[in-house]
């Protein structure tokens, strides 16, 4: 019985986990896409094209830091630790939360540019 | 050297004009012309002298540069030998090198670093004397192998009050986690050991100086904290705009019972290292983390392990704009009577300016127990907070203040039975500066229920953070 029990609220449990994953790949498939492809009708030509360069720049590593550091914690200022340090911290932030290697690169470089000695 | 050869010349042409010549011009020659003649010969002489002085030195001269030249030709020879030989030692030690070649690039490849943070609560329990409550000194040990590995553990020395059931103050030491990360590549990274687990966000975004509310969501006690086993963690990023995909997989010991049997008094959240010595004397809401550091084993209830995973959506759409949602949960055996202990967690993370954030978990567990069959103790809770220096006034204490508020329930599901609590907080956090924090906060708490007495009244409690 309990077993049966036990089987029971794994496959619930899993199915639900695979119906959230689907639906977040949907999602986020839809977005990018969407992003991409949807047509702007109301906006005149120069300003598609001036919408469309603008969203294609890449964020700076400043930017990165504001979009990613300030979430969780009050910014910490460059010149607190050393390019070295700097290093070693952004190893730990990476794993702990979950940065892409390249926006975590970027990131470290912008830290290590004005970093303390 | 020519020089020389005509002077020689010219005395050995004088000498023979004057043996050649007529003894009538011989007899002509006055004593005049003689003693001039005799004088030049003189100079000649003594020029012929300096000369050859000049030549011994310019000898002298060269012998010692024969003898320098000499010295370095054998140097050259030395030299030549020594980068032989090292040519050598270099192709016999490459045979033996390892198989992962030390990593390129200049700087230290290793690196030790401390992080973490230290708090003072101050409290007052309505019904009790004010005291101020704890200390918590909790660093963090990271230590940089190379640029793909790094070694992390975070630690917690715990001051507090025993007041009001018992005098004096109890000293804790808590290993928080201790992790060996390994970055497998740009999306993957593989951790080992005792974990915070990624159900929901909260335990690993539950430092202190992080915590904008000096206590913890009352439903974060029906999950564990942390998970003694291993895991697999990335992102990838969707497009170039700081949009991501987060994800986890673990498998960890998982919960267990803390006298074996599958009783629904008897679960250890924290159980992940084998049956805990003495922890019966534990309360199950307050039963997650290592709770001790003596164990009676170190063996698992079970050989099933628990397993686990959190699936993340992360959408800025601009600079402190953004909105994260999440899905986890885990389940595994949790006594060794085949019974099992799920949970998932729902949570979401919303930041509208620099000035505004609201955050929220829903959870919920799954309990099956020898005594009351399937239990499920649940709960949930929303925080918010706002930073004053949003309404630009020119005060800059004000500024400086950000105010907060948070509402959680939970429920621990013992049916019949089962308690119910509710708690609002509202209260501040003010900022010397972006690690030294100042908070403060007043809790309205209503509970309803056999276990109800184990939940604090209403209280005022005041932390100072730093994190460091």
């Amino acid at each position: 019985m309990n077993r049966l029990s036990s089987l029971k609220w794994r496959l619930r449990i899993s199915g639900g986990l695979a119906l959230v994953t689907a639906a977040l790949l949907a999602a986020t498939s839809a977005c990018v896409s969407g992003a991409d492809t949807k047509p702007d009708q109301d906006a005149k030509p120069g300003a598609k094209t001036e919408k469309k360069t603008a969203k294609k720049a890449k964020l700076s590593g400043a930017e990165l830091y504001a979009v990613n550091c300030n979430r969780c914690h009050p910014e910490r200022y460059a010149t607190e630790w050393t390019a070295a340090q700097w290093k070693t911290l952004m190893l730990h932030m990476r794993v702990r939360a979950n940065l892409p290697a390249k926006q975590a690169k970027a990131i470290l470089k912008y830290l290590q540019e004005d970093a303390g000695n | 050297m020519k020089k020389r050869s005509l002077i020689v010349s010219a005395v050995a042409a004088g000498c023979a004009l004057g043996v050649a010549l007529p003894r009538q011009a011989w007899a002509a020659v006055s004593d005049e012309d003689f003693n001039a003649l005799k004088s030049m010969v003189q100079k000649l002489g003594d020029q012929v002298q300096k000369l050859e002085q000049v030549h011994e030195q310019d000898q002298q001269v060269h012998q010692q540069d024969q003898q320098k030249i000499q010295q370095l030709q054998q140097q050259v020879g030395e030299t030549q030998q020594i980068a032989t030989n090292a040519v050598q030692k270099a192709e016999a030690a490459a045979q033996l090198q390892p198989v992962h070649a030390l990593p390129p690039g200049a700087g230290a490849t290793h690196n030790f670093q401390l992080a973490g943070d230290a708090e003072t609560v101050f409290g007052r329990i309505q019904g009790q004397h004010s005291a101020f409550a704890q200390a918590d000194f909790a660093p963090i040990f990271l230590y940089r192998a190379n640029d793909n590995i790094l070694f992390e553990a975070g630690f917690d020395f715990l001051l507090s009050n025993n007041a009001p059931t018992a005098p004096g103050t109890a000293y804790g030491f808590d290993l928080s986690f201790a992790t060996i990360d390994y970055l497998v590549n740009d999306y993957m990274t593989f951790v080992a050991g005792n974990m915070l687990l990624p159900l929901g966000t909260y335990s690993e975004r539950s430092a202190g100086w992080l915590n904008k509310i000096p206590d913890n969501p009352l439903p974060r006690g029906l999950l564990p904290g942390t998970g003694l086993g291993a895991q697999l963690r990335g992102a990838v990023p969707i497009g170039d705009q700081g949009q991501m995909l987060t994800y986890s997989a673990y498998g960890v010991n998982g919960p267990s019972s803390v006298d074996g049997t599958g009783n629904s008094g008897s679960l250890d959240l924290g159980g992940n290292v084998g049956v805990l010595s003495g922890a019966t004397s534990y309360p199950r809401q307050y039963g997650y983390g290592l709770t001790g550091t003596t164990f009676s084993t170190l063996g698992n209830l079970n050989s099933n392990p628990s397993g686990g995973g959190r699936l993340g959506w992360f959408i800025p759409w601009k600079p402190h704009y953004d909105l994260e949602v999440g899905v986890s949960g885990q389940s595994g055996q949790w006594n060794n009577l085949g019974e099992q202990w799920s949970a998932v967690v729902l949570d979401a993370a919303l930041h509208v300016s620099p000035y505004v954030e609201i955050k929220g978990e829903y959870i919920n567990t799954w309990v099956d127990t020898a005594d009351l069959g399937g239990i499920r103790p649940n709960g949930w809770w929303v925080q918010a907070g706002y930073k004053l220096s949003g309404l630009n006034l020119d005060f800059p204490l004000i500024n400086n203040v950000e105010l907060v508020g948070r509402y959680d329930r939970s429920d621990d599901g013992l049916v019949p039975g089962n308690t119910k609590t509710e708690r609002y907080t509202a209260g501040f956090v003010y900022y010397f500066s972006n690690t030294l924090l100042f908070e403060g906060d007043y809790e309205w708490l209503h509970s309803v229920g056999p276990a109800s007495n184990i939940f604090p009244n209403n209280e005022m409690l005041f932390q100072v953070s730093y994190g460091f």
